[in-house]
């Protein structure tokens, strides 16, 4: 009985689905709701801003404004990438921002049921860039929200 | 809230900015029925909308307006002071009501009894015939700085004017209510919008937009461009995209601009308010109302504007007895006047009042500790006047509602500085005071020096820039002075402070000029802040586009924005008086310029154009600095001859070389004699100018010709000796080489 209990809830929330653009840094398969997504920039190359804070990964030119990018391997402390990245735009409240990964790949549509919040086991300060993970059949798709990495957000992250 | 009231709203506005500037003119010639109906049909308008929206409170107010301002009309009442008072006082409680709608959707609750009995009382026959004196018993209806939280206007008995409830003692209805700042009363009014027929109303935003798509066509023009430069098929196409972009570039820039007037336009009445309560008595000027500037810069020079005319009323002109007794007419003036000079709008306010004492400044700025006693005895008169500029320095001995909080001076240049622009006063003793601004045209496109350092590119304003120093390789070692660590250079006797620009970007990194490669010092004036800053190479100028940056970027504060370049690279745009403030260079460390100035004793000197010193085989001539791109010290080898024309093969482009003094002619016999070559711009074209010596920069002062007051042409005074201006015009371009004759006579008398 109580597997059915849980099993119809389970029918309940699994009515949502969601589309994810899946972008990749390091081994890592991150995903960014696509709504969030204004466009993606393939393959550029960020002037860097002298004495910007070091998540800042540089300024790209796109549409007409200068955009400020946030580099997603900065933030998770892995070395730095010399090679081109991609850029995804992203729109958040304060604005929009840049987020620099490694490549991006396919939309993925996962449903609500394999979702899973951050684990109480991750240090605090991935605690607060993630946002949960969907489980997919081979590996874990790690979420991104983009108001977390909104880069005067992290600003205030950082002084703290 | 609805279209409707929201087309209802920007009307009523406009009407009552009409009627604020008829109301001000009325007071002159009360029996201009022009003005009058002009008044009365704003009013009625406002009146005949409302009652068709609703809005009760407003249609009540209107309504006994509307039947003084009909007496008025038919000529049975006359407009006094009283009267223009009260109407003056009808138009705020209106303006503040259609806030409160723009606001919240609603007029709110709120009692215009006060203003409506007022203005009932003034139409019965009886009452008008002993006016009121303007400063007792006025009701007025003002919108404070806490009317924004609690609903607004009811409190009209209560409310003193804020700007003059220090001048209304027996007022002894006014219950302490803390005035609002001037910046409030600023935001209070309405933007100002003049509309003829033939015009439409465009969304700034959208505006904004079209310049970013503009922005981003120019770019992508320069990329085509440097794609079909080998394709002669494409060539002809290119050059028309290229024309295309330019002129669309120009229109949407001109699409931004507004004229002064929108601004000016509330001065009238500020001064007609400020000069009851002070007790002044002033005659307002206005001249250039026509210029134009864009419309984020004008809003920008709002708030500057009011402080600088609440200043030369408080400060500036004496009450009338006070005239009197200095021997002047009982009348003040006070002149504001816009005027377009190159890429800059300069507005001017000056006053005929008592100038600003030097000596009040020098103590009241030891006793705020604001300089140094030792500092204080070598200021100069020019340099004194410009502290008045520091924050925190009033010399107004006692704290007035207008004016002398303190605020005022500082406030003028932080927020002309903040668009690119500069103040500059100039002051004497019971003559009169000239606050200058000097605002340039568009924030959007400003030109700039790129300069590269760390192989980065970035911009710098030109605005800051007085001039550039070359240090070949073989003088690294020599060119810079050390003080205790603190880098130095001497430029023409003085030490000027350096700042280099890789170690202020990288800490770590030494500051040390490259002993492999050429270094350059671009000298940069920041509110008289001077410093030089090593870069390591120079590009060309570029009208930059300037772009925001976001918020965790700016904080960094070094950085004015972005700009995007023509080879598509970004660059960042720095902030020469923020990168002053950082390293700490002061007013005190400024070079000895000022002091020359004023030993040359030409006190016009910040009035005059700033001119390149030049000599050619013993004569001095003059080339207007703002023409000079750059000095290039070369060997006589790189000049080579089209049709006997001497050219210099310049970074690719071919710069015809004007050799009136005879410097090439005299280099002629040894190929490794060093000539300078001044690289003018003429128009749309370069133009070179070969001489012997670059001596100095110095300010120009026009000559009069004896007996008359006409300017003399071509010649200007120059460290007190008059020195020919070179007219570049005069150099023929290259095409019409062959035809050309050898000498060119005008060029050649200014070089003798």
């Amino acid at each position: 009985m109580s597997y059915q209990e849980t099993s119809s809830r389970r029918k309940q929330k699994s009515e949502t689905l969601a589309e994810i653009c899946s972008v990749r840094v390091d081994k890592t398969l991150f995903g960014v709701p696509i709504h969030h997504i204004l466009e993606i920039v393939g393959a550029a190359r960020p002037r860097p801003v002298p004495l910007a804070p070091a998540y800042v990964g540089g300024l790209v030119h796109y549409r007409g404004d200068v955009l400020t990018t946030v580099s997603l391997r900065h933030l998770l402390d892995l070395p730095p990438n010399s090679a081109k990245q991609d850029i995804l735009v992203l729109e958040s409240a304060g604005g929009c921002f840049g987020l620099l990964v490694d490549s991006v790949g396919e939309v993925l549509t996962v449903s609500s049921v394999d979702y899973e919040p951050n684990p109480s086991i991750l240090d605090e300060r991935r605690m607060t860039l993630l946002a949960g993970a969907y489980k997919l059949k081979d590996n874990l798709l790690v979420m991104l929200d983009p108001e977390r990495l909104d880069p005067m957000r992290l600003g205030g992250v950082q002084a703290a | 809230m609805d279209d409707l009231t929201r087309e209802f709203l920007i009307e009523s506005q406009e009407g009552l900015d009409r009627m604020e500037r008829c109301l001000t003119d009325l007071e002159e010639r009360p029996q201009d029925t022009a003005l009058l109906a002009e008044i009365f049909r704003s009013v009625h308008t406002i009146k005949g909308t409302t009652g068709f929206l609703g809005f009760k409170r407003l249609e009540k107010l209107a309504h006994s307006g509307e039947s003084l301002l009909g007496l008025l009309r038919d000529q049975k009442l006359t407009a006094n002071t009283t009267v223009i008072n009260a109407l003056l006082q009808l138009l705020d409680g209106l303006r503040a009501i259609l806030k409160t709608i723009e606001a919240e959707g609603n007029e709110s609750d709120g009692d215009d009894d006060v203003l409506i009995g007022w203005l009932e009382e003034l139409q019965s026959p009886t009452r008008t015939e002993q006016p009121v004196s303007a400063k007792t018993g006025t009701p007025t209806v003002h919108e404070t700085a806490q009317s924004k939280l609690t609903p607004p206007m009811p409190v009209a008995p209560a409310a003193p004017t804020s700007e003059a409830p220090a001048l209304q003692p027996e007022d002894t209805r006014s219950a302490a209510v803390p005035a609002a700042s001037p910046a409030d009363l600023a935001k209070a009014r309405a933007p100002a919008q003049t509309a003829a027929e033939s015009t439409l109303r465009v969304d700034v935003a959208l505006l904004n937009r079209m310049m970013n798509l503009v922005g981003e066509l120019v770019l992508t023009r320069n990329q085509v461009l440097q794609a079909t430069a080998a394709d002669p098929n494409l060539t002809m196409l290119s050059r028309r995209l290229d024309m295309v972009t330019a002129d669309l570039r120009e229109a949407v820039m001109k699409a931004r601009l507004q004229p002064v007037s929108n601004v000016f336009s509330k001065m009238p009445r500020l001064v007609r308010d400020l000069s009851q309560a002070l007790g002044r008595n002033v005659r307002l000027d206005m001249e250039g109302q026509e210029t134009e500037l864009d419309k984020s810069l004008l809003e920008a020079i709002k708030d500057p504007l009011t402080h600088a005319v609440r200043n030369a009323l408080d400060h500036g002109i004496e009450p009338p007895a006070a005239r009197q007794a200095a021997g002047k007419v009982p009348e003040g003036s006070l002149k504001l006047r816009a005027a377009q000079e190159g890429s800059h709008v300069i507005i001017e306010i000056s006053d005929d009042g008592a100038g600003i004492a030097v000596e009040k400044i020098r103590s009241k700025a030891l006793e705020r500790g604001l300089i140094t006693a030792e500092r204080a005895g070598q200021l100069s008169e020019r340099e004194l006047l410009q502290l008045v500029f520091l924050p925190g320095f009033s010399t107004a001995a006692q704290i007035t509602n207008v004016s002398g909080r303190g605020v005022g001076m500082d406030v003028v240049r932080t927020n002309v500085e903040k668009i690119g622009g500069k103040v500059e006063i100039e002051s004497r003793m019971g003559e009169g005071t000239t606050l200058r601004l000097r605002i340039p045209l568009t924030l959007a496109i400003i030109p700039a020096l790129i300069v590269r350092s760390l192989s980065q590119s970035f911009a710098l304003p030109q605005g800051a820039l007085s001039e550039l120093v070359h240090i070949p390789p073989d003088q690294t070692a020599t060119a810079i002075e050390w003080l205790e660590g603190a880098p130095l250079y001497r430029l023409r006797g003085g030490l000027l402070p350096l700042v280099f620009l890789d170690h202020l970007l990288m800490p770590d990194r030494e500051c040390k000029l490259a002993a492999d490669r050429d270094n350059f010092i671009a000298v940069l004036d920041a509110d008289g802040r001077r410093f030089g800053l090593v870069v390591d190479s120079l590009a060309d100028p570029e009208e930059i586009v300037v772009k925001p940056l976001s918020a965790v970027l700016k904080e960094i504060g070094l950085y004015a924005g972005a700009t995007v370049l023509g080879n598509a690279d970004l660059a960042l745009i720095l902030d020469p008086s923020s990168i002053a403030t950082r390293v700490g260079v002061d007013l005190s460390s400024r070079d000895d310029e000022a002091e020359k100035a004023v030993e040359n004793g030409s006190e016009n000197e910040t009035a005059g154009m700033r001119y390149l010193l030049v000599e050619a085989a013993g004569r001095h001539a003059a080339v207007p600095l703002s023409d000079v791109l750059r000095i290039e010290q070369l060997p006589f080898s790189r000049i080579e001859y089209v049709a006997s024309r001497p050219v210099l093969n310049f970074e690719g482009q071919l710069l015809p070389v004007e050799d009136a003094g005879g410097i090439l002619a005299a280099a002629e016999a040894d190929p490794e004699a060093q000539i300078v070559v001044v690289v003018c711009r003429e128009g749309e074209r370069h133009v070179g100018i070969a001489v012997s010596h670059v001596l100095d920069v110095a300010s120009g002062a026009s000559l009069f010709e004896a007996g008359s007051r006409a300017r003399t042409e071509g010649v200007t005074l120059l460290k007190k000796r008059v020195t020919g201006v070179v007219n570049l015009g005069a150099v023929p371009p290259l095409s019409a080489a062959e035809a050309a004759p050898q000498q060119w006579p005008e060029v050649a008398e200014a070089l003798s």
